[in-house]
């Protein structure tokens, strides 16, 4: 639509007004444009977030976690922020377990940190599974992977560089990458998966180059646990602690949803902050919007008394201030989304490390969810502010609207 | 008759006390008659106007058009008639600063959600006000006695029966003014009636009748010049 050409259409009336008055429009787009950055920012960061943890206690999948007494932040560190470590267990803490009443599955893990030197082609967490009796990782590992894991096969998570057929180095010696799994959105994402054996190995090697001890023959990290239900997680724990004694067993029995349960309840905060925030801006925006949309309506008395005495009625001199504010808020909202995207997208690994997140993952049906929030709450938020002027001004009587706007 | 007021009468407040704008005003229109109100500033003559105009409510009194008093109108019917059977010009520049003066005349065309391209008709009463070579301009271009020639422009688009003008002269000088009133005379011999409002004595006599008025009451009651 050209402004300044003829015939006018009644739309064309709102598109000049706007057009024909840059900076004003401008200032408009610009206020609604803030709030709808702000609200799609806010909203995808903490879905991502809240995303990220739900699809990590989805894939945990245990009840318990066994580990050496002292790791359980290690873990934590792992699990949720992608920081790799190395520690060990003796073997045996696997069976052990298994004996006790209620357990139903007990699989050992071996957890083994590269380094960045030149003897590994990345920093990571090396995770060893035993492939008969693994129920955390095994499921969504066949999902990429038909057969088995051979000795010097590796399957990478989806964050780490490399694909299929590729080869990573760890501790000078080579791995094929037999499968990469999709992204999680946990600290799983830059793991590296390999069989029990092969992570031993990878172990000893790591020693050998660091001149720390050894890793016992037969050394685990962790066991997860799955339980039949009977006893709840903490019931369990406790029943593991006193038959192996608190404290001397040199275990930490860790239910696996406490270990989200902190997050999740930190999140729960956060989320609640973000949302009190965001209320808070938009009435803060709905208000100032309100103050501009009626110093705009006071300043534009004449030319509503003038299409007035043309014979426009109330109603459509009303439409005409909806269509403009409407038009506005739409712009606004869309601009400070696409500009909250900007921001967000490609620096999304960025924000991840600066707020130590990497378990952020949002869908895009759920990123596009929050977009089209973002969007009717702004443009609710304009529509709102301009509504109140529109029947003010609808409201008085023409002369009088006239007389004013000569004043 | 085209236009009827019957006592019209109308109650402002400053502070706290209140004087008639208006008080008691009775005049006609008939058709294709150039009639004027004439009076000091201060009279009541634009509150007349507007209140022959629809735009503002009389406290007592009626008003009728071709038949029809205001009273049992509603805002849509009021609004229609003003659109389409009286044209407005209002006093001081009325037109609209975001439109080429093309596009305000034909303002009233597309507030009516009429179907078809006024802007053959509203080139050619560019034409009848002189100012056709002005058409793609925007107003903060024209001059004072340009931009009231686009009010009556604008005015006349829908072929109203019933021109108001509130002091279309008052700030232009002699030869403006000279033009302004020859293009209404010629507009009333084609049947278009004129009611305007006028505090100077000289323009006036270019009327058909004139009623004079003074504190809100009409003194002389509407007498044939010439």
């Amino acid at each position: 639509m050209k402004c300044g050409k003829t015939p006018l259409s009644f739309r064309g009336i709102a598109w000049c007004n706007l057009k024909r008055r840059p900076f004003r429009t401008v200032c408009l787009i610009s206020l609604v444009a803030v709030l709808a950055c702000v609200l799609f920012g806010g909203s995808a960061i903490i879905g991502s977030v809240v995303s990220g943890t739900d699809g990590l206690s989805k894939r945990l999948g245990a009840d318990i976690l066994i580990l050496p007494s002292g790791y359980d932040k290690t873990i934590e560190g792992i699990l949720l922020r992608g920081e790799p470590s190395t520690f060990f267990m003796e073997r045996e803490w696997a069976e052990k377990i298994y004996e006790v009443e209620g357990v139903i599955a007990a699989s050992p893990q071996l957890m083994v940190a590269s380094f960045n030197a030149s003897c590994c082609s990345i920093p990571a967490q090396i995770i060893g599974i035993e492939q008969d009796t693994d129920f955390i990782v095994e499921p969504w590992i066949r999902t990429s992977l038909p057969g088995r894991l051979s000795d010097g096969d590796i399957v990478v998570g989806g964050a780490v560089s490399g694909k299929p057929g590729g080869r990573l180095n760890f501790f000078g010696r080579e791995y094929r990458i037999a499968a990469k799994m999709e992204n999680t959105g946990t600290g799983f994402d830059g793991s590296i998966f390999m069989d029990m054996d092969s992570a031993r190995r990878a172990a000893r090697d790591r020693s050998e180059m660091t001149g720390d001890p050894p890793p016992p023959g037969g050394a685990i990290s962790s066991v997860a646990v799955l339980t039949d239900g009977r006893f709840t997680p903490n019931a369990m724990a406790d029943r593991i602690y006193s038959r192996f004694g608190y404290g001397k067993s040199g275990i930490a029995v860790v239910p696996a949803k406490e270990i989200i349960g902190n997050v999740s309840g930190g999140l729960r905060t956060l989320a609640g902050f973000v949302t009190a925030f965001a209320a808070v801006l938009w009435l803060l925006c709905v208000l100032a919007l309100s103050v501009v949309f009626s110093v705009m309506t006071n300043e534009r008395k004449r030319e509503f008394g003038i299409l007035r005495s043309l014979g426009i009625t109330r109603k459509k001199l009303a439409s005409l201030v909806v269509l403009e504010s409407a038009a506005i808020s739409a712009a606004g909202g869309l601009t400070g989304i696409f500009l909250s995207a900007l921001l967000i997208l490609p620096f999304r690994v960025y924000i991840k490390t600066t707020i130590s997140m990497p378990y952020m993952h949002m869908p895009p049906a759920q990123m596009l969810a929050a977009a089209a929030g973002s969007l009717a709450v702004s443009f609710a938020a304009g529509m709102l502010a301009s509504l109140c002027s529109s029947a003010r001004i609808c409201a008085r009587e023409t002369y009088g609207v006239i007389r004013e706007g000569d004043a | 008759m085209i236009i009827e007021a019957l006592c019209l009468k109308k109650k402002y407040f400053r502070d706290e006390n209140s004087f008639m704008a208006v008080d008691g005003a009775s005049l006609s229109v008939g058709e294709g008659e150039f009639v004027c109100v004439t009076g000091r500033s201060g009279s009541g003559k634009t509150t007349l106007l507007n209140m022959l105009a629809g735009l503002l409510p009389p406290d007592s009194g009626s008003v009728t058009f071709e038949g029809r008093e205001y009273g049992g109108m509603n805002d849509d019917e009021l609004s229609e008639l003003r659109n389409t059977r009286l044209g407005y010009i209002m006093q001081g520049p009325g037109v609209l600063a975001n439109f080429t003066v093309t596009q305000n005349v034909i303002l009233p065309h597309v507030i009516s959600g009429r179907e078809g391209d006024p802007t053959d008709r509203a080139m050619s009463l560019l034409e009848q006000t002189g100012i056709r070579g002005l058409a793609a301009q925007y107003p903060s271009s024209l001059s004072g006695g340009e931009l009231r020639r686009v009010a009556v422009a604008r005015a006349l688009l829908m072929s109203p029966k019933l021109l108001i003008a509130d002091e279309p002269t008052g700030d232009l000088d002699e030869e403006t003014t000279r033009g302004i009133m020859d293009l209404f005379s010629s507009i009333a011999k084609e049947g278009t009636a004129i009611l305007m409002v006028t505090h100077d004595a000289e323009t006036a006599r270019r009327c058909d009748r004139r009623y004079d008025m003074k504190a809100g009451r009409i003194t002389s009651p509407g007498a044939h010049l010439g």
